[in-house]
């Protein structure tokens, strides 16, 4: 069974190569998207050896996923991981995420910081969007989950084939859950843990951007 | 309400349902967009027109009954163009990724 991580990367370079490391000991396929990057991302992702993908311009993380997901339908894969390039995310979160899929349990399982686990330096400003995030969600695409915004995801084969981001920006984590829904793939959430350095909040999303998404998602264009 | 209002609203509600359905076509935006110079030229002829028509709407002046339209056919033609920068960008979206999938570097299997 063949499995690949899925990271985009735009302008990554001082996070990269720790992601990397951690993630080589899984022994996955890893397919690095470089998004346009103006810095050493391409050089750094490149002395690793992973699957390098260039985008000769920035194009958004939902249209480098779905070029992430590309190459992985080209390369055949079994189980495809997105997995978040600032080092937000777990690497020994991303087995139980595949116990489902492999199980057959599900065909696509989202990692969420609110099961279980406490997530570690989330402030009050983060905490509102994601809930409000979460009933947006709800609302348009019928699938509540309590984590409205997370990175970390696992597919099977059946999702990676019936699911295509057109969202190019951010707005695509809701753009799954509008296709989970009307391809009636069988979801999952599990608990994942999220560490928010200042590296990874200074990369992540502010309450403005998530005008954006809401406006993106409603316009569907 | 004056007629105008219920014209209006229903104006505004014909723009933004008509590109959120996405059942515009072309056609109708050159259509559109022709009605639009024709009207004009008739009101720059024909300028008295204008009041007996605002009047007959329920506005004051024809003065304002341009103003009205001309603040409808913009939100028009801005949502128009929106649609169209959205479709440009997915194109080169397509483009750039067929390109950097054409150009994909194996991984080193001895690594």
């Amino acid at each position: 069974m063949s499995t690949y991580i899925i990271i985009p990367a735009f302008n990554e370079s001082p996070g990269l190569a720790a992601v990397l490391e951690s993630l080589l000991p899984l022994n996955y396929g890893i397919i690095v998207i470089d998004d346009g990057s103006a810095d050493e991302t391409h050089k750094i992702a490149g002395a690793f050896p992973v699957l390098l993908i260039r985008h000769e311009l920035n194009l958004g993380q939902g249209a480098a996923l779905e070029t992430g997901m590309e190459a992985a339908r080209k390369l055949n894969a079994d189980f495809v991981i997105h997995f978040d390039a600032d080092g937000q995310h777990n690497p020994s979160d991303i087995a139980q995420l595949l116990v489902p899929l492999q199980k057959d349990e599900a065909d696509i399982v989202f990692g969420s910081r609110f099961l279980e686990k406490k997530p570690s330096g989330l402030n009050f400003s983060k905490k509102i969007i994601l809930k409000a995030g979460r009933w947006i969600n709800y609302l348009i695409t019928g699938i509540l989950l309590t984590d409205a915004h997370n990175g970390l995801r696992a597919f099977n084969k059946k999702a990676l084939h019936s699911i295509h981001f057109h969202q190019s920006g951010m707005a695509h984590a809701s753009e799954i859950l509008y296709e989970v829904r009307r391809k009636s793939l069988r979801y999952l959430e599990m608990p994942v843990h999220i560490s928010y350095t200042d590296y990874s909040k200074h990369k992540g999303q502010g309450l403005l951007n998530s005008v954006n998404i809401l406006f993106h998602l409603l316009f569907k264009k | 309400m004056t007629k105008f209002q219920v014209l209006g609203v229903a104006a505004l509600l014909f723009i933004l349902i008509s590109y959120l359905r996405k059942f515009r076509q072309p056609a109708l935006d050159k259509l559109f967009i022709g009605f639009l110079m024709a009207t004009g030229i008739f009101f720059v002829l024909y300028p008295e027109v204008t009041n007996q028509l605002a009047h007959f709407l329920g506005i004051g002046r024809g003065a304002d009954l341009i103003f009205y339209l001309a603040i409808l056919g913009f939100g028009y033609i801005i949502l128009l163009l929106y649609s169209k920068i959205k479709k440009l960008e997915d194109r080169l979206t397509q483009i750039v990724r067929k390109q950097s999938l054409e150009s994909i570097k194996l991984p080193d299997k001895n690594a």
